[in-house]
């Protein structure tokens, strides 16, 4: 279920932390979540790769205070939006879920 | 321990040589950081425990190349509009030199000239009605997150349409090629020689440059599902 949702987890942590290399996005998505979600740390790149591919992310290279390369990555105009439409969609969905499983009802769509 | 594993993906990633370098710098910081804030100080565990926490060499590198797949199908959709743009101003430049030259095909071959151009004609506006329907398809796929079979699907009628649009362009090339030599058989050789020669050389190399970056897809995809399937 994590895999699915990985793109929105990925923009969230980089929204949050503000421009950051891959190592600094996981230790966010780590922190934010409470250390619930354990995938390999290696499959957070692949993703991180793909969104830059699909104009969400953008990336620089840069020499860290350690001497290595290090690879920054920042969300794009158009991955703001993506994440904003992402939460949304997500939102109904925990609420629509939420209801059946909590028995409350989900609040009514203002628009 | 690390640049063992470094030179593992690196490795496997070596059908792409440009990503593979980036992605091994990449993960080289990755993995130095993690043991720099191992709290048990023991250097060997602690990179032992970074390269565990990381996941299999093999199979990252199969999560990224499946989007060197996609960005080499982008790029070689681009490629496909880029060589007929380049194979259409050639063919105009040479018309244009023809014209000014006052290069004429004799009567002789009027008729056959005639068939000519009108196979020259429909086969150019049909790659350029294919390259420009395989390109539209190709970027307006979603990048996928693995080598589904519908992303397979994509990619063999993407392939598919490159491969007529290629197709389509040769037999337009081939039909320019004829059209120059009856225009310059007979004729006395010149210096006027070296306009439409060199104008059907750079639509010669377009072709040769579209057909290596169809190959490019067709390797990367057998790259690809060979990775995966191992």
């Amino acid at each position: 279920m994590l895999k699915g949702h990985l793109d929105m987890i990925v923009l969230a942590a980089l929204s949050a932390a503000g421009p950051a290399h891959g190592y600094a996005v996981i230790e966010e998505i780590k922190r934010r979540s409470g250390g619930a979600f354990d995938l390999p740390e290696g499959t957070i790149y692949p993703a991180l790769h793909r969104l830059e591919l699909a104009g969400l992310l953008k990336s620089i290279w840069m020499t860290a205070d350690s001497g290595r390369r290090r690879r920054v990555y920042t969300l794009t105009r158009a991955g703001n939006r993506a994440l904003i439409e992402r939460r949304a969609v997500w939102k109904q969905f925990s609420d629509a879920v939420g209801g059946l499983l909590g028995g409350t009802r989900p609040r009514e769509n203002p628009a | 321990m690390i640049p063992d594993y470094l030179e593992r993906l690196a490795c496997e990633l070596s059908f792409d040589r440009s990503l593979a370098r980036n992605v091994r710098q990449e993960v080289e910081d990755h993995l130095w950081e993690a043991v720099a804030a191992d709290p048990t100080g023991n250097m060997l565990a602690a990179q032992q425990r970074a390269i565990a926490n990381f996941g299999d060499a093999r199979a990252i590198a199969a999560q990224f190349a499946v989007i060197s797949l996609a960005r080499h199908s982008r790029r070689a959709g681009a490629a496909v509009l880029l060589v007929i743009a380049s194979v259409f101003i050639a063919m105009k430049a040479r018309i244009a030199w023809n014209a000014a030259a006052q290069l004429a095909i004799g009567e002789d071959m009027r008729a056959v000239s005639g068939l000519v151009v009108l196979i020259d004609r429909y086969a150019f506006w049909l790659s350029v009605i294919i390259g420009l329907g395989g390109w539209a398809y190709i970027v307006s796929r979603r990048i996928p997150a693995g080598f589904y079979p519908a992303h397979r699907k994509q990619l063999r009628r993407f392939f598919v349409l490159c491969c007529a649009a290629a197709a389509a362009l040769v037999v337009s090339v081939i039909s320019d090629g004829v059209l120059t030599a009856l225009l310059l058989r007979g004729t006395e050789l010149s210096a006027g020689f070296l306009v439409p020669v060199f104008s059907m050389a750079i639509e010669i190399v377009c072709v040769g440059i579209l057909v290596f970056h169809i190959r490019g897809v067709a390797r990367r995809t057998a790259s690809t599902a060979a990775l995966l399937n191992t």
